[in-house]
């Protein structure tokens, strides 16, 4: 008797892990514990037993009754915290629908992250209309009467208004400064402000030339800034783009609308200034111009230069993004190709 | 610009131990950007002299030769089709690994051990343009390959040694240089080395004119020609000049041609003062520099014809022009084969001037690219005194008959006065009297103190224009301390107020709200359209403004509309993408309302930010992808926070379907227009099988509210019931009115609470003339719960109206 209980109490054991479903422990539990369960059939037999014995059996089946029913309601648990009403075989490795496939140009995500960068800390973004005269593209930024950059094999004149003084021909900006002149002859110094916009030059296209191409300009205009302060400024602005530290350097360079005039590098994000074929293995790649405003654009925008000096760098977007993502051909901004701009999310 | 090192070292001594990689780097931050450093030998591995013992016949092929060539201390055969192959004669041979380009074209080749005609070759006996020195050595005939016996060197001496080609190449690039005349030589970027490693530069004595009978110059015009020194020269001739001078001239990139030639070529690349030598025999009278005669021809070396203006300046005889003045030389005065006496020309020209003549003809040279520059007139003596010692050496026997220096006005030296104390806080720095003369006097610069001021007096050659003002000094200062070498302050703010610019989010918003709610993919696209899509979409090109040298001649004009070149771009997408939708946001410009919008002396014309946008999708789903193209429109202001926009037909736009568009308003104001490409415009474009949904709406016009717009109601206390009813009707008959005939009951405490639009449907079960539109009523109350006795009811009322003003009926509900 005492055998046979035991038996029942490890094959009872059995069947109730084993059951898979609710139904299932139900069934279990009744072949158990139900009126013709093991445990009632079992029982049945109590009476053929010795007097003496009976207590003690007694002890026991309601011990293996207890234990059995404990472990239907464990299992019970079991069974609903694992509960699906999906079939097992459902395939979780298929791939999700992907939210609606739009996205920003990756010049304007670049011109974004920036602007949020300068933001920040406290510039305003200025813009500006796209043709110009002659005398904001070039006679305010100190540019000779003579300089190439004028000639119609670099700038955009248009018909009919390419001859005459120089308030009086127009072109496609080929640079955005002139517009800086602008905001600072009508704003109130000390300046602050991001100037991102489309520049357009005369030039034969290949993988590194576009007659298009965007630029971003930041100038600071203020009483007491010393010539290097600027690269701070740029050092934190690229390292919040970038989201990790950009070495900057700045060399020697010359611009007629800067005196001195720097050409900055920063380090090549591509192989870490190691060298690379984005860096032609020098570990620097040339990102803009910059400097302290020339004198001669300081009076151009009214003010007087020996009591105010700044830093002015001038972003080539087109370069930045294409040397953060590798792209190899510039003429790729404007083709509109889906199959290219898709990339940038 | 290339540059020798060795050359180099004829006027600064470096020091043995020099990095080149630092020197390059020192040039760079401090000077001109150097481009390259370049051992010349590299491109000469593997290239060896060797010696042809023997010259057999190749047993299978007539034109080619088995040499027997001493390579040094072995003999190699090697097969070879020279036509001029000879026993003992010094060839250049390329042995296994070295590069070569087969007849001077092509890819670069590796040489291997190879069978020719089957006949085993050890390397290759190479011509000269084969190894990149066919201007070393010019071949007279194709198959000639190049006969170094002039070269005493033994068999198996590298090329490199036995041509002396082991130097140094830098490669400077130009635009780093354009503001700095003085660095066009070599003598040019040797002081500035000097200066930067505290050396030595070796100075070029004045040359000593005394005695020498005068010539006869007339200069008309001094201001375009400040400056002329002549000498006549005799006893000379034309041939090769010396070794060092031609490899000297071919390794920074010229061509050498002969002695005359030469040494006029040499001495402008050392010093960046271009010299001319004229035929004397061919010079009749005396010399004139003057301006030229309208419509006054000339025969250029180049054999280029001239019909010159007024505004050039020639250097000519007594009869008639025989150079473009600090251009190029003409072809009557040029150095002949018979040439034995010249009259040398040292001059300094007007920078302006020369530009404007060289691009006038496009005729740009060595010559012009410096004069433009300005070149400081001190420097001819240089010049002259570097050709004169030149001509001496390579002809002993020749006599200076005839010189004259025409120098009326001497350049005055700049003077600059620079206040110590302003240079120390734009430089952040402080500098001792001691430092500042001792920086700038490296550079040739005298400096005076008088309490805070500094005198500065600039040196000849960085006097025309380069430095004029004290900011020009405080770089100097800066770059020769190392811009590296400032950290910089911590640039301090003052608050006066937030960042606020609202039109500036706007556009934003309206960005991120097309690409990243709408889906759809922001475009750039040029400003400039081509003829076929202005005239497919526009029709006109009427109003619009053109560039004067365009990128091509079908892309003249301008955009006026985003829409031409928003055309183009869905036909190159229709390649591979069947749906899909793109936006692009720029500026378009007319020719009209010509104002002053910055400055009173400039006029501009109307330059407008347009938005515009493109749906491309099959015509089969047109209605669909109408509903998704006026939804991005319709929910713009809302997400946006704007003034509403909405819809309505006014004018039909030239490039619309006959049926399906819309003008879109703020309040009274037309802001763009939305539309379905018509089929014309579409086929025109080359978009056959697609639906093209078009918006474009003028940016400027849109108005952002000065916050978020948002507004809280409460929710509802009892339930309000969505109740569907689909109803026939016919097809005249459009939702607007539908919506309104329903609004109608929508009374003051009525249960109808709003209507929405569900679906239109076409097709079975619907008779021909009519369709099925389902819309959604929300019936509820604010009071109470509804019975639905009651909602029936309402919704009961609302058939009802709708049987009565449009005839519908019921469907289902």
């Amino acid at each position: 008797m005492k055998e046979k209980l035991e038996a029942l109490l490890r094959e009872g054991r059995e069947k109730i892990l084993a059951a898979a479903n609710e139904t299932n422990l139900q069934e279990v539990k009744a072949s158990l514990l139900g009126k013709q369960g093991s445990l009632t059939e079992i029982m049945k037999e109590m009476p053929k037993l010795d007097k003496s014995e009976r207590p003690e059996i007694g002890r026991i089946v309601n011990e293996i009754k207890g234990r059995l029913t404990a472990l239907i309601e464990q299992q019970r648990e079991e069974l609903v915290l694992k509960a699906s009403e999906i079939p097992a075989d459902f395939d979780v490795t298929v791939p999700g629908t992907a939210p609606s496939g739009g996205g920003l140009h990756p010049i304007t995500q670049m011109c974004y992250d920036l602007n949020d960068a300068f933001r920040s800390l406290g510039f305003e973004i200025y813009e500006e209309e796209d043709i110009t005269s002659e005398l904001y593209a070039f006679d305010k930024l100190n540019f000779p009467p003579n300089h190439p950059a004028r000639e119609s094999m670099d700038t955009y004149w248009l018909a009919g208004h390419d001859t005459g003084a120089t308030n009086e021909k127009l072109c496609l900006r080929p640079h955005l400064t002139g517009g800086s002149v602008r905001y600072m002859q009508t704003h109130k110094p000390p300046y602050r402000f991001v100037y991102p916009g489309r520049v357009y030059r005369n030039e034969t296209t290949d993988a590194r030339h576009e007659r298009a191409f965007f630029q971003y300009e930041a100038l600071i205009v203020d009483k007491n800034i010393d010539f290097a302060s600027g690269k701070i400024m740029l050092q934190s602005v690229l390292s919040k783009v970038f989201g990790r530290e950009v070495p900057v350097r700045m060399r020697i360079g010359f611009f007629p609308f800067v005196e001195p005039g720097f050409e900055i590098d920063m380090g090549c994000l591509v192989c870490g200034g190691k060298g690379c074929s984005v860096c032609k293995n020098v570990g620097w790649i040339e990102i803009m111009p910059g400097g302290t405003p020339h004198p001669n654009v300081l009076r151009a925008a009214g003010l007087n230069p020996d009591e105010f000096t700044g830093f002015y760098v001038n972003i080539g977007l087109d370069r930045l993004v294409m040397m953060r993502y590798g792209v190899d051909d510039v003429r790729l901004f404007h083709s509109a190709d889906l199959r290219f701009l898709q990339q940038f999310k | 610009m290339k540059l020798s090192l060795n050359w180099m070292k004829d006027y600064v001594a470096f020091p043995d131990d020099l990095d080149l990689k630092q020197l390059a780097y020192d040039l760079t931050m401090s000077t001109v950007e150097v481009e390259d450093v370049r051992p010349l030998a590299e491109s000469f591995d593997k290239l060896i002299v060797g010696v042809i013992q023997e010259v057999l016949p190749h047993p299978n092929a007539d034109k080619l030769r088995i040499c027997k060539t001493d390579i040094g201390g072995e003999i190699k055969e090697i097969v070879c089709g020279g036509s001029n192959l000879a026993e003992g004669m010094r060839v250049a041979v390329a042995c296994p690994g070295a590069v070569v380009r087969w007849h001077g074209e092509g890819e670069p080749v590796v040489i291997k051990n190879a069978k020719l005609r089957g006949v085993e070759s050890f390397g290759m006996i190479c011509a000269s343009s084969e190894i990149g020195l066919a201007d070393l050595f010019p071949a007279k005939e194709e198959a000639e390959i190049t006969d170094l016996s002039a070269f005493d060197v033994p068999a198996g001496t590298p090329l490199a040694d036995a041509l002396d080609l082991n130097d140094i190449i830098l490669e400077i690039d130009n635009k780093s240089m354009t503001n700095r005349p003085d660095l066009w030589g070599h003598y040019g970027i040797a002081r500035e080395i000097a200066a930067l490693y505290h050396l030595p530069l070796k100075e070029i004595k004045k040359f000593d004119a005394s005695g020498i009978p005068a010539m006869k110059v007339e200069v008309q015009d001094f201001e375009r020609c400040p400056r002329y020194i002549g000498a006549e020269i005799e006893n000379l001739s034309v041939k090769p000049s010396p070794w060092q001078m031609r490899n000297r001239i071919w390794k920074v990139g010229m061509r050498p041609i002969n002695a005359l030639v030469d040494i006029t070529n040499y001495v402008m690349l050392a010093t960046g003062q271009p010299t001319h030598a004229f035929d004397a025999d061919h010079i009749k009278g005396n010399i004139v520099v003057r301006r030229a005669a309208d419509k006054e021809e000339l025969l250029l070396l180049n054999d280029k014809k001239l019909e010159l203006t007024s505004d050039d300046l020639v250097i000519a005889d007594t009869e008639s022009a025989v150079g473009l003045a600090g251009v190029m030389g003409g072809s009557k005065d040029s150095v002949l084969p018979e040439t034995n006496k010249v009259i040398l020309e040292v001059a300094n020209f007007n920078a302006a001037g020369i530009r404007r003549t060289a691009l006038r003809y496009e005729n740009r040279t060595e010559a012009s690219a410096r004069y433009e520059k300005a070149i400081d007139p001190e420097r001819c003596d240089q010049a002259l005194s570097m050709a004169i010692e030149l001509f001496k050496e390579i002809y002993p026997e020749m006599e200076i008959k005839a010189f004259s220096d025409s120098y009326p006005e001497k350049l005055v030296q700049q003077e600059i006065d620079v206040p110590v104390s302003w240079l120390e806080h734009r430089l952040g720095k402080e500098f001792s009297q001691d430092t500042l003369t001792e920086v700038l006097g490296r550079l040739g610069f005298a400096t005076e103190f008088h309490e805070d001021i500094m005198h500065v007096t600039v040196p000849t050659w960085r006097s025309t224009g380069d430095i004029s003002i004290k900011d020009d000094i405080m770089e100097e200062v800066a770059r020769m301390y190392g811009y590296e070498n400032f950290d910089g302050e911590k640039i301090t703010t003052s608050f006066t107020g937030a960042v606020n610019q609202l039109e500036i989010d706007l556009e934003r918003k309206i960005k991120e709200y097309l690409a990243f709610r709408c889906g759809m993919q922001e475009i750039f696209t040029y400003p400039w359209m081509e003829d076929q899509y202005i005239q497919a979409v526009l029709g006109s090109t009427e109003g619009m403004l053109a560039i004067s040298t365009p990128p091509s001649p079908t892309e003249k004009y301008i955009r006026s509309s985003l829409l031409p070149n928003l055309v183009k771009a869905v036909a190159g997408n229709l390649r591979y993408y069947s749906e899909f939708s793109v936006f692009e946001g720029a500026r378009v410009f007319f020719d009209r309302n010509y104002t002053s919008r910055y400055d009173q002396s400039e006029q501009l014309p109307e330059q407008r930010k347009h938005i515009g946008g493109a749906f491309a999708g099959d015509y089969k789903n047109i209605s669909s992808l109408f509903r998704q193209a006026k939804g991005v429109l319709e929910n713009m202001a809302r997400y946006t926070h704007m003034e509403a926009l909405s819809f309505r037909q006014e004018e039909k736009p030239v490039w619309a379907d006959a049926v399906v568009w819309l003008n879109i308003f703020r309040g009274d104001v037309k802001v763009g227009d939305f539309a379905l490409l018509s089929k014309k415009a579409a086929l025109e474009s080359g978009i056959k099988n697609s639906a093209v949904l078009l918006f474009e709406l003028d940016a400027e016009l849109l108005k952002p509210f000065t916050s978020r717009t948002n507004e809280f109601t409460h929710l509802p206390e009892y339930p309000m019931m969505d109740y569907d009813l689909s109803m026939l009707v016919e097809d005249s008959v459009k939702w607007d009115e539908i919506r309104d005939v329903i609004l109608s009951k929508k009374k003051q405490g009525s249960l109808l609470q709003s209507v929405s639009f569900v679906e239109e449907y076409k097709g079975k079960q619907v008779p021909e003339g009519k369709k099925s539109v389902t819309v959604r009523l929300v019936i509820g109350s604010l009071e109470k719960t509804l019975t639905s006795s009651e909602i029936e009811s309402c919704a009961e009322g609302v058939t009802k109206v709708l049987r009565k003003k449009l005839g519908a009926e019921l469907r289902s509900k």
